[in-house]
């Protein structure tokens, strides 16, 4: 049991009054912006990334930790009041959860929501303590084709299986990629495609990139529609926010198997927990047709709590998955990413023996999270949702001048700022257009990883391409890939012929 | 992604900005439809503003092959040199771009969904994105010369009144104090090296 002792050092360094203090704030201010209708808890890490100058590296993930939860939590807070998801994997528990809010439920909906999250994430930190070291190991064993292969499983993975349409997630992950390209070439020492210009010898930051991309472009795609769209009407929360015994009995299986398809998802880059809280759901809906008195449609407790603990476990193994093998599963796990690039720390088997403090102590600290998210969120939900009372003008207005804050704090340079107006245009553009971001961020942030492995395959082969599926490894990685993409064209189909209304 | 790229996407848009959009100023115009002309949804461009998308793309990938064929590379390079790796990314683009013109050319997109609360010769409104593009680039092309207070105080102002704010002189006054607190918070506590710009004289 070699993991528990290091966890329990982990909560030696966690447990720290400092440290406490930024889960807190993490949590706070994660839940806060998962609260605001439409912004999710990729944005609330986005707008935090180049804070991360102020920090030493494990306050700085403690607080990330909180936040990339807490937006979690605070994301279906506003689902379920306001049917108004702020991220794609909040969407599977508006279904329900909405339809108890407007059965004056509220309470009920929130609190489900709420143990569900921490059942599932609690689950998902304790698999990745034992998990996370194992896998680490396997993949010291990875040589470039088998770091290509997984690379190239990210990139179809998220590209194909979340967007709707296959070409437009690949035409996103193409432009991920061309961006990633752009600097000096790190194998030859080659300048490409700068024009020339010293600002981007060293490419282009991720930090500009993913602040352009998941906030100030958010914030423009929510401009051009504002005056135009109708207000969400919010149910009313009061109320005792415990649930009764039978609610209990009624919720507990449907946490444990939205749990259960959720802890795989987290290590398969599937473009995060999209997938899982769907599946769940599905997974409810088939098992409530069965009984003499079928509850979906009409507010079935289930169908809430059952993708709630998918969300929340995949969002912990995903995090294992990162820690472990250096591979983003979302578009959040790849801003986490780039903050340990930030600190010249590269996730994967080399970060759990050069910085064990750092890593044990982030683990410690999900758990840490968990138990202030679940205090935060299950007596005060219907506080939070005061949050909406601040004016949209300012609260945009605010959002826009920490976008140019941060850019400028990590940079230094007023070139950044224009290239943070530019790419927002196109984050912008993409919104608009529903072309989805999340395989951007990750052909960004694993293009380098996908080039220079490719490239020296095809150096020690002499050129020879079928270097890239031999080896157990690979070929077991293209097989799953196959897998999973039949499978969800399968669950697509399902999903969109019957869904209750 | 070039500059030159990202830059030319709004002027692809289908449509000059300017035209028939709401008033964004005005103590009555938010939230009030122009009901009363109906736009036409004729035309070939019409429910076909997306293929801006197919553009901007079709123009990264121009930008790879421009910078693969002009790129200095050494001759004793062995394949695969760094060439290899953006030639596939300009192919996929090119590819892509094109299957993206025929899907939006089969299927345009439906008019406005009827969550809106009125017909609109746009989807988007023009005139808040320009209030913000053009606020976030006074604040960037000022921010050495102003100084972080009054380019932030600008920027927020410009986006509170693009966003809908009717309250322009209070505004003001909110902008001043939130870049002054964020100034305060970041430049004096954290010791972050905002310019002082104008006021820094005094």
């Amino acid at each position: 049991m070699e993991s528990l002792g290091m966890l329990a050092e982990g909560f030696q360094g966690a447990l720290t009054p400092m440290n406490l203090l930024w889960v807190l704030v993490g949590c706070l201010l994660g839940t806060a912006v998962g609260v605001l209708p439409g912004l999710g808890s990729s944005m609330a890490v986005a707008l935090l990334l180049p804070m991360t100058f102020a920090l030493d590296p494990t306050a700085a993930f403690i607080m990330f930790a909180g936040v990339y939860f807490g937006g979690l939590f605070g994301d279906s807070t506003m689902g379920i009041l306001m049917n108004t998801p702020g991220q794609g994997s909040a969407i599977a528990s508006t279904f329900e959860g909405h339809k108890m809010a407007l059965n004056g439920r509220a309470p009920q909906a929130l609190a489900t929501a709420a143990i569900g999250a921490f059942i599932g994430g609690m689950t998902a930190s304790i698999v990745v303590v034992f998990l996370a070291p194992k896998l680490a190991e396997l993949s010291a064993l990875f040589g470039p084709q088998e770091f290509f292969a997984l690379a190239l499983f990210a990139f179809v993975a998220t590209s194909s299986v979340v967007s709707d349409s296959a070409i437009k997630g690949l035409a996103s992950l193409v432009i991920g990629l061309a961006i990633a390209t752009i600097g000096i070439d790190a194998m030859s020492g080659v300048e490409r495609f700068t024009l020339g210009a010293p600002q981007i010898f060293d490419g282009i930051s991720l930090v500009t990139v993913t602040v352009a991309i998941l906030a100030l472009g958010e914030v423009l795609q929510v401009a051009s529609r504002i005056k135009r769209d109708r207000d969400g009407k919010q149910v009313d929360a009061s109320g005792r926010p415990f649930l009764k015994a039978h609610e209990l009995k009624e919720a507990a299986p449907a946490w444990a198997r939205g749990t259960a398809i959720g802890l795989p998802f987290g290590v398969i880059p599937v473009g995060g927990s999209e997938v899982p809280t769907f599946m769940a759901y599905d997974v409810e809906r088939r098992l409530d047709r069965r009984r003499h008195d079928p509850q979906f449609g009409k507010g079935a407790i289930r169908g809430l709590a059952a993708p709630e603990a998918a969300g929340n476990a995949t969002t912990g193994t995903a995090m294992g998955a990162l820690l472990a093998l250096g591979l983003p599963v979302s578009s959040t796990a790849a801003i986490m990413l780039a903050a340990f690039q930030q600190y010249g720390l590269q996730p994967g088997p080399l970060l759990f023996e050069r910085a064990p403090d750092l890593v044990w102590a982030l683990l410690a600290s999900f758990f840490v999270a968990m138990v202030v998210l679940l205090i935060l969120n299950l007596p005060f939900a219907p506080l939070w949702s005061k949050l909406l009372l601040i004016p949209k003008p300012y609260l945009y207005a605010g959002i826009t001048v920490f976008c140019g804050l941060g850019v400028y704090a990590t940079s230094g340079r007023i070139f950044d700022l224009l290239l943070l107006l530019g790419l927002s245009l196109l984050g912008f553009l993409m919104r608009r257009y529903d072309v989805p971001l999340a395989p951007l961020m990750i052909g960004m942030v694993l293009g380098p990883l996908a080039e220079s492995s490719l490239r020296d395959a095809l150096l020690s082969s002499g050129g020879d391409w079928s270097v890239l599926v031999t080896g157990p490894i690979p070929l077991v990685l293209y097989g799953v890939l196959l897998i999973i993409i039949a499978l969800t064209v399968r669950s697509k189909v399902v999903n969109r012929t019957a869904r209750d209304v | 992604m070039s500059p030159s790229s990202t830059n030319n996407a709004p002027e692809h848009s289908g449509h000059p900005p300017a035209v028939r959009v709401p008033e964004a100023d005005g103590p009555v115009a938010v939230g009030e439809p122009r009901t009363s002309q109906t736009p036409e949804r004729s035309g070939f461009m019409a429910g076909r503003s997306g293929l801006v998308v197919p553009l901007v793309l079709a123009g990264i990938s121009t930008y790879l092959v421009y910078g693969i064929v002009t790129m200095s590379v050494p001759e004793d390079t062995e394949f695969p040199g760094p060439r290899f790796y953006p030639l596939l990314l300009a192919v996929a683009g090119y590819v892509l771009a094109l299957l993206l013109v025929l899907e939006i050319v089969r299927k345009p997109s439906p008019p406005d969904e009827s969550n809106s609360l009125g017909v609109y010769r746009f989807h988007s409104d023009w005139t808040a994105l320009a209030w913000l593009v053009g606020g976030f680039l006074v604040f960037s092309v000022g921010l050495e010369f102003l100084g972080w207070i009054i380019a932030a105080a600008l920027l927020f102002w410009c986006v509170a009144r693009g966003v809908g704010s009717r309250r322009p002189l209070f505004d003001i006054s909110l902008a001043l104090v939130v870049s002054s607190l964020i100034y305060l918070a970041f430049a004096v506590g954290l010791g972050l090296n905002l310019p002082s710009g104008l006021l820094g004289g005094l």
